[in-house]
């Protein structure tokens, strides 16, 4: 696969951070029965976290991440499938995650570009990655359950 | 009256989440029916007599687009009202569904309150028009 150039961006827009604390905050209120609130960035529990990633191509073209610390996938996926925690099985849980990356990352994108043209991926279960450079937009959140933790990045088409 | 609901999403998470705010909504449902995409959407509707369709658009197979293509070009199924559900909020995602036939568009996160109001309004206007 050829590399992928970061696009400088994402970052550089003054509402976006403000526009990832909104939209984190509605979406886990109103389709987890839960509520998040910003938090210091902490990452010694990202590495061990249950992590989804989930790519866009069209008018712009990038990459999320999704992580949710461990003690917090379980009630996270039986608050949004109404289940006890101890019902949920592994693959209920790891779809919760993938479901909430893509309910996340289409609220982000639609509301930072209303105007664009754009197709999300199917998410994916994968590692918690700390992306380098600038142009990236991180931010992490206190869930009642837990931590979560969310970076967005544009990249450019891969080099010919 | 007790409403048949088609939900329509390659999700099973998200088909049990739609099932489950119905229910939360207070909306009078009688039968849930799901299909994981656009064919599986099309044979539930041959041997099911379904009120209103809640299809996803991103769908391996066939997708939201091509099932609303379907249905508008069924001289039956096209009475039939669908409401897109969907992660894309764009105004261009919006018209092109509008286009296709959708007499509803509900962008997630949603609420249970939010989708009883759209079912309410599209099964009104349709009651309205028989």
């Amino acid at each position: 696969m050829p590399p992928l150039e970061q696009q400088p961006g994402i970052d550089q827009r003054p509402e976006a951070r403000d526009t990832m604390q909104q939209v984190t905050a509605e979406v886990l209120e109103s389709m987890f029965f839960t509520e998040a609130e910003p938090a210091p960035c902490e990452h010694g529990w990202l590495p061990g976290a249950p992590c989804a990633r989930i790519g866009f191509a069209g008018s712009h073209r990038g990459e999320m991440l999704l992580g949710v610390s461990a003690e917090a996938a379980a009630p996270i996926g039986a608050s949004f499938l109404g289940l006890d925690p101890m019902e949920l099985t592994d693959a209920q849980r790891g779809q919760v995650l993938e479901e909430l990356s893509n309910i996340l990352c289409g609220a982000m994108l639609s509301q930072l570009w209303p105007e664009s043209k754009l197709a999300l991926s199917s998410p994916e279960l994968t590692r918690w990655q700390e992306w380098p450079g600038e142009g990236l937009l991180h931010r992490c959140f206190t869930i009642p359950e837990g931590m979560l933790g969310m970076s967005i990045r544009l990249i450019s088409a891969p080099r010919e | 009256m007790a409403y048949t609901v088609l939900i329509v999403d390659d999700s099973p998470v998200m088909r049990s989440f739609i099932r489950r705010v119905l229910g939360m909504s207070g909306f009078e449902i009688g039968e849930c029916v799901e299909a994981g995409n656009g064919i599986e959407a099309l044979a539930q509707l041959g041997t099911h007599p379904v009120d209103i369709i809640l299809t996803d658009i991103n769908m391996p197979q066939m997708n939201g687009e091509e099932l609303l293509r379907k249905l508008g070009a069924d001289g039956v199924l096209k009475s039939i009202p669908a409401v897109v559900i969907s992660t894309d909020a764009t105004n261009e995602r919006i018209l092109r569904m509008i286009a296709l036939g959708a007499k509803g568009y509900m962008s997630k996160p949603f609420t249970p309150e939010t989708l009883r109001e759209e079912l309410e309004r599209v099964l009104g206007a349709r009651h309205a028009t028989t």
